[in-house]
């Protein structure tokens, strides 16, 4: 088992770390270890890259695993793939009920305890089944004029302070 | 930052689907092994599965020390204390990580719960979700966070499929299907059935298979 203890870096946020995992991939020599959102929020974990390297992950509490962190960064590259998710997208269009629509998608989504991301004009938030868009569609009934909703199969990166639980 | 984090297993599932006698069959093995083991149980009012395991495991066999087996009366639903409020676990885990670094693990029952039931990452860091076949073997397929994303799904009672209908090849196709190839086992608690190998994932994925503190330290 390799034991890790720190994150190296992350591609996203680091220019130079992500020209160096581009040009390793070229060459085959990096490895992806694949987490789900829910593992990506744990502080110790035991689980096998795409090419069978068994990774033991072991940080202190303070430490916050993410999408394009570099776990190894020597010969070989170790780079953390979240997995996609079924996710939720509700898409505002601009009317006059804006605001009232917004409210209530707030408190709906809210009272589901869902984290949630935005992007411009668009609210997005895993789901566990697409049995799920019935009821939101039924919940939202008043606004769909207003509001479109789709599913996606995506990343989901929880908005930054939104560390909320689901069930 | 916490240099001494000892690693943690939550343990949650339905009231009476053997969350505590789980307990009760896999740290023997644990122990048997030379892992130190720790226990804290939650409930709503009642400290009873605590004072059980104090009892069977610590008293009785001399497992563990009597004061390393801790009951906690949540007061509120029982997940309110192991998801979004752990405070009070974290208080207890933190004493014992200052005053037991000799602890290979603690080990974190949840009170009884629905199938929503999850543990904070913050709490444990390997969380075990068991049902039983008395629920119906419509259980795995009816999924929940519980079922779906628990790293590993504990079906017990398995002794009791023929007494009520449940299909257990029914129970093994659908856990396989709503869990995307994350693992389950099969126990019976009362003959130990499985309870190896519910004992082999936490050392695997949990203890990452290295020998235990005390060994460690004659070395």
């Amino acid at each position: 088992m390799l034991k890790i203890t720190k994150i190296s870096g992350n591609i996203f946020t680091d220019r130079e770390l992500k020209k160096r995992f581009e040009a390793l991939d070229k060459q085959k020599k990096c490895e992806r270890l694949h987490l789900t959102r829910q593992e990506l929020e744990k502080t110790r974990l035991r689980k096998n890259t795409d090419k069978g390297t068994d990774v033991g992950l072991t940080f202190n509490g303070n430490t916050k695993l993410n999408h394009g962190d570099v776990l190894i960064l020597d010969e070989d590259f170790i780079l953390v793939e979240q997995t996609p998710e079924k996710v939720l997208s509700i898409k505002i269009k601009q009317n006059s009920n804006q605001t009232e629509a917004l409210i209530l998608l707030g408190h709906i989504i809210g009272n589901r305890h869902r984290p949630i991301a935005i992007d411009a004009q668009t609210i997005m938030f895993p789901i566990q089944a697409d049995s799920e868009v019935e009821l939101f569609k039924n919940l939202l009934a008043e606004f769909q004029d207003n509001l479109e909703l789709k599913i996606e199969e995506r990343v989901f990166v929880p908005r930054k302070g939104m560390d909320v639980h689901e069930h | 930052m916490n240099q001494n984090r000892i690693p943690r297993v939550g343990i949650g599932g339905p009231v009476g689907c053997g969350k505590t006698m789980l307990i009760e069959r896999v740290v023997p093995v644990l122990a048997s092994s030379g892992y130190s083991v720790s226990i804290i149980s939650n409930d709503v009012i009642s400290k009873e599965d605590a004072n059980r395991m104090r009892l069977n495991l610590a008293t009785k066999r001399g497992l563990l020390p009597e004061n390393l087996v801790v009951g906690l009366a949540t007061g509120g639903c029982p997940h309110t204390a192991v998801r979004e409020d752990p405070s009070m676990n974290l208080a207890v885990i933190e004493e014992m990580e200052t005053k037991h670094q000799e602890l290979d693990l603690i080990i974190i029952e949840s009170g009884g719960d629905n199938i929503t039931t999850t543990f904070s990452p913050a709490l444990a860091d390997y969380f075990i979700y068991i049902i039983d076949v008395a629920g119906g073997d419509k259980y795995p397929r009816k999924r929940g966070l519980g079922i779906e994303t628990a790293d590993l799904l504990v079906i017990n009672k398995i002794d009791l499929a023929p007494l009520v209908n449940a299909n257990l090849e029914v129970m093994e196709k659908d856990a396989k299907a709503v869990r995307d190839n994350k693992p389950y086992v099969f126990v019976n608690c009362k003959t130990d059935k499985g309870i190896d190998q519910v004992a082999s994932h936490i050392m695997h994925n949990v203890l990452f298979d290295e020998p235990p503190k005390a060994q460690q330290l004659k070395r």
